[in-house]
């Protein structure tokens, strides 16, 4: 097995949950399809998610010691499975690197106009595989440091935009303008996907916790966090620039923290959203990577997944060089044509069809072992897991 | 077909690798064996001799009849006289106990020894004759030799093939004086000095429990110098224990003269630039760690003992802490870990900003920072590298200097980096001020050993900054993080209770609650028996 000598716990589980899903969605105009109601579609978003995410966990409390490319060859037999595993690996590598794309371009528009990306790119990608080779505690706990920092920019952040004097509360009404169609639209396209669908990728990381009873609502409670935290933020970019400004602007955040002006002194914070990108993109980028090189050293029977983090860091690096000609490419490809062929698939259909024959499966499994043990009544539960495990 | 067999070939590198080191491995084993054939720590002789006059002779030649060598002789009034010799090394033993406990006793009682059997002799004198507090016998000359150079007084009697050895160590010793790189305002005025026994007293006079326990160790092939492991037994994690004693008994050198040689031997990792394992002079603080469940080592000739495992905010707690009331003490160590960032990155962020972020700062303050930095040849980074690297001679020199030359170097300094550096067009005003209030943080971090590693990664930070502005900045702290939450120290993560959160611990790290509050030990240093005190203590006037 390939699997790190690790234990995550609650809190951690937590924290990585909600950095992750925070992430870059947090300065990029999420849900923006659905207009001045982009908060709701972003809730709404996190609801569905929620049911995404019992889906995962339950296909890992089937495998418990598993992680996603163990337990899907297991699922579906060999010559399904372990193709489908690579496809899962290229996924998460692709996201990886649009991630990265996204993450260097904004760094470029940010104060970095004649800086090669590939130099800002770069520098990211040997942090987070130096991030990755130290393992997920390591990670873990520089998320439990980072998730305060976010927190206290959040909170000076909203406390400063209150003192400059910039919200409008009139700009969130109308509520419901067109009605419910361009939410529900919007959920379905954009933000059941991203961020709550690549949930997906905690499958790799699901089998660290140490206390797995809590963790279905600790999960959860994850989620609706960062979906509060990502609705109130675009409610809160609507609130201070407008509709407008936010649908033209590549990142609203951005320009409601140059909104800020306090006392003539406090003016152009706008190294709190490089702080705060920064952190959220590095986590995003950690996780898809490990998650990559966990599943690909487990498919090779490899001792650690180390010795393979740099070349497959190096791979993200160039994929988010060669994904798209230009940003205007890239942000299309997102919007058109990553949702539909990549994350509707990867992310709900593959998982339930998984989750419907994994179901079957046990459930076979658990009346063969009752009809075997038929005293053993009460280790039901846990039987059926060791069963299938043991395999 | 391309990736496996990549993947083979790493397999094969690996198990070459493998090889190699095993073959190293054999090869410094027969080294080691051919060096410590002809090294010091080899004696000729394993046991005494019957004749006192060839023991005496071994004796000397060991010793290259060194002249602090004092070799007594004397004549035990028995019935027919026994050959005696009292063997010591002037300067190592206390004068007065040898002269009365010893030969006083030796040549005043000579009716118990006239009356002794000859083959009794040893035991008469051992039992009946000597008035010192220990005094035990040594059957071979290794034991001997360390006795005796370890300040105690051996008698050799003739017709034994063993010694008797008295304890008479003493010799000239510094006086417990007040700490001087750990200053305190309230608190406990003693530290640590070079004699391990003062010192072990030092702690054992502010716990006094049977359960504080200290083994002695010899490390250092040559040197021979004794390393004290102390812990309180039921409060200190027994593994910890265990592996401080195995990582201390793997040491194979010929000596050890400082504690911080044994802390490069036992620290968790060499390339980090922060310390794993903690240092102090202050016995107090030694106390508390110990009560915390920390074991502590002390070192013969150091005035520092080291304490593991060491966590990061350990290096942010002062001694006076503690002592001075919970609201003043907790603001206090909110604005240490401020000093901490602003020693880390004030000069970095001088330099990001007039070189990448000009439009950050107000117009006003750029305006005047551009008019300021018209004059300056030189680009925002050689700036400020140049003032920096001018303190950090200054100081270093400052640390070396004698007392008396101490004041003109600081007047000197003053000069350069303050009026005379702006007036010649060097450095811009600004610049000075950065460098200033950096020096001042710096100094304000009370220990030094992280005030250390911050100097050195200051220089990092600002060469990132230089490169890519606050982009090169972030990336370099998010590195430190990064490094940081990977250390441990003896298996503890090195930034907990902050990460890995431990929300019991909390009260003692950014802030300080007040001495009531703290109900538990550390958790994952102690692991047992953390329980402190009873829950219900904060004084109200109910209580009274």
């Amino acid at each position: 097995m390939a699997m790190e000598n690790a234990k995550i716990d609650r809190l951690q589980f937590f924290v990585l949950i909600v950095l992750f899903e925070t992430g870059t969605s947090l300065v990029i105009g999420l849900g923006i399809g659905a207009g001045r109601d982009a908060w709701i579609a972003i809730m709404a978003g996190a609801s569905l998610g929620c049911l995404l995410f019992l889906v995962y966990w339950q296909l890992h409390r089937y495998y418990p010691g598993d992680i996603i490319t163990g337990y899907i060859p297991k699922i579906t037999g060999k010559w399904i499975g372990i193709p489908l595993s690579y496809i899962y690996i290229i996924y998460f590598l692709y996201l990886a690197s649009r991630v990265l794309r996204d993450f260097g371009e904004l760094v470029l528009t940010f104060s970095y106009p004649e800086t090669p990306l590939f130099i800002i790119n770069s520098i990211m990608i040997l942090l987070i595989i130096y991030g990755v080779i130290k393992g997920i505690e390591t990670l873990a706990r520089t998320g439990e440091l980072n998730l305060i920092v976010i927190y206290f920019l959040a909170f000076t952040g909203i406390f400063l935009l209150l003192a400059s004097d910039v919200i409008v509360f009139d700009r969130m009404r109308p509520v419901l303008e067109y009605g419910i169609k361009p939410i529900i639209k919007t959920v379905a396209n954009e933000t059941l996907y991203v961020p709550f669908g690549e949930l997906v990728v905690f499958s790799c990381i699901f089998p660290y916790l140490n206390d797995t009873k809590k963790a279905r609502t600790i999960g959860i409670l994850a989620i609706l966090t960062s979906g509060i935290n990502l609705s109130l933020t675009m409610l809160l970019n609507i609130l201070s620039i407008g509709i407008t400004v936010v649908e033209n602007s590549p990142f609203p955040l951005l320009a409601t923290v140059q909104e800020i002006s306090v006392a003539n002194f406090l003016e152009r914070i706008d190294v709190f959203f490089l702080v705060a990108l920064f952190i959220g993109a590095f986590f995003k980028i950690s996780i898809f990577l490990y998650a990559a090189v966990t599943g690909l050293a487990n498919l090779f029977h490899l001792q650690s997944h180390r010795e393979i983090t740099f070349p497959f860091g190096v791979i993200i690096l160039i994929l988010s060089m060669i994904i798209a000609s230009n940003f205007a490419e890239h942000i299309l490809e997102g919007l058109d044509v990553v949702p539909i062929y990549f994350h509707l698939p990867m992310q709900v259909i593959i998982p339930i069809l998984l989750f419907m024959i994994a179901y079957v499966k046990n459930r076979s499994k658990k009346k063969n072992s009752e009809n075997l043990l038929p005293g053993q009544q009460s280790s039901r539960s846990s039987g059926n897991e060791t069963t299938v495990s043991g395999e | 077909m391309i990736l496996l067999s990549i993947f083979n070939i790493f397999k094969r590198r690996k198990q070459r690798k493998k090889q190699n080191s095993q073959f190293m491995q054999k090869q410094s084993q027969t080294n080691q064996q051919n060096d410590t054939s002809g090294q010091a720590d080899q004696l000729e002789e394993k046991y005494f001799k019957n004749k006192i006059g060839e023991n005496i002779q071994i004796i000397m030649k060991t010793l290259g009849d060194s002249s602090d060598l004092i070799i007594r002789k004397l004549e035990l009034p028995t019935e027919q006289p026994i050959q005696a010799a009292i063997i010591m090394i002037d300067g190592l033993i206390n004068g007065r106990t040898v002269n009365e406990n010893i030969i006083h006793s030796l040549i005043s009682n000579e009716k118990t020894i006239r009356e002794a059997d000859r083959n009794k002799i040893f035991d008469v004198i051992e039992k009946k004759v000597l008035s010192v507090t220990a005094a035990e016998s040594v059957y071979d000359w290794n034991t001997f030799f360390d006795s005796l150079l370890s300040g105690e007084t051996l008698i050799l009697i003739d017709g034994y093939k063993k010694v008797l050895a008295t304890k008479t160590s003493g010799g000239e010793k510094r006086q417990i004086t007040p700490p001087e790189t750990e200053v305190s305002i309230r608190g406990p005025r003693d530290a640590f000095t070079e004699s391990l026994n003062t010192n072990v007293a030092l702690i054992r006079r502010r716990i006094k429990n049977p359960h504080l326990w200290l083994e002695t160790l010899t490390v250092g092939k040559v040197n021979k110098n004794k390393i004290g492991i102390m812990y309180i037994n039921g409060i200190a994690n027994d593994k910890i224990v265990r592996e401080v004693k195995k990582r201390i008994k793997r040491i194979d050198t010929d000596s050890i003269i400082e504690s911080g040689e044994i802390e490069q031997f036992i620290e968790e990792r060499t390339y980090t630039f922060f310390p794993t394992v903690f240092q102090t002079e202050r016995p107090d603080v030694v106390a508390a760690n110990l009560l915390e469940g920390r074991v502590a080592v002390l070192v013969s000739g150091s005035p520092f003992v080291l304490t593991v495992p060491a966590l990061f905010i350990e290096f942010f707690q002062a001694a006076d802490d503690y002592s001075t009331r919970f609201d003043i003490s907790a603001a206090i160590r909110i604005l240490r870990i401020l000093v901490f960032f602003i020693s880390l990155v004030a000069p970095a962020t001088y330099v990001a900003i007039t070189t990448f972020h000009q439009e950050m700062i107000p117009t006003i303050l750029i305006i005047t920072i551009a008019a300021q930095r018209e004059a300056v040849p030189f680009p925002a980074f050689v700036e400020a590298f140049i003032m920096e690297i001018t303190f950090e001679i200054l100081r270093e020199a400052g640390v070396r200097l004698p007392r008396t030359i101490g004041q003109a170097v600081s007047i000197v300094g003053a000069l350069v980096i303050g009026q005379a550096a702006v007036e010649a067009g060097i450095v811009s005003p600004a610049m000075v001020i950065v460098v200033a209030i950096t020096a001042i943080a710096s100094f304000a971090t009370p220990s030094f050993s992280v005030a250390i590693s911050i100097r050195l990664i200051r220089f990092i930070l600002m060469f990132l900054a230089a490169f890519i502005g606050f982009y090169g900045m972030i990336s370099g702290l998010m590195f430190m993080t990064l490094h940081l939450c990977s250390l441990r120290s003896y298996g503890v993560p090195y930034m907990s209770p902050l990460a890995p959160a431990m929300m019991k611990n909390l009260g003692d790290t950014l802030i300080r609650m007040p001495t009531w509050a703290k109900n538990i030990r550390p958790k994952l240093i102690s692991q047992k028996n953390i329980k402190r005190q009873g829950n219900e203590q904060p004084p109200s006037p109910r209580n009274n």
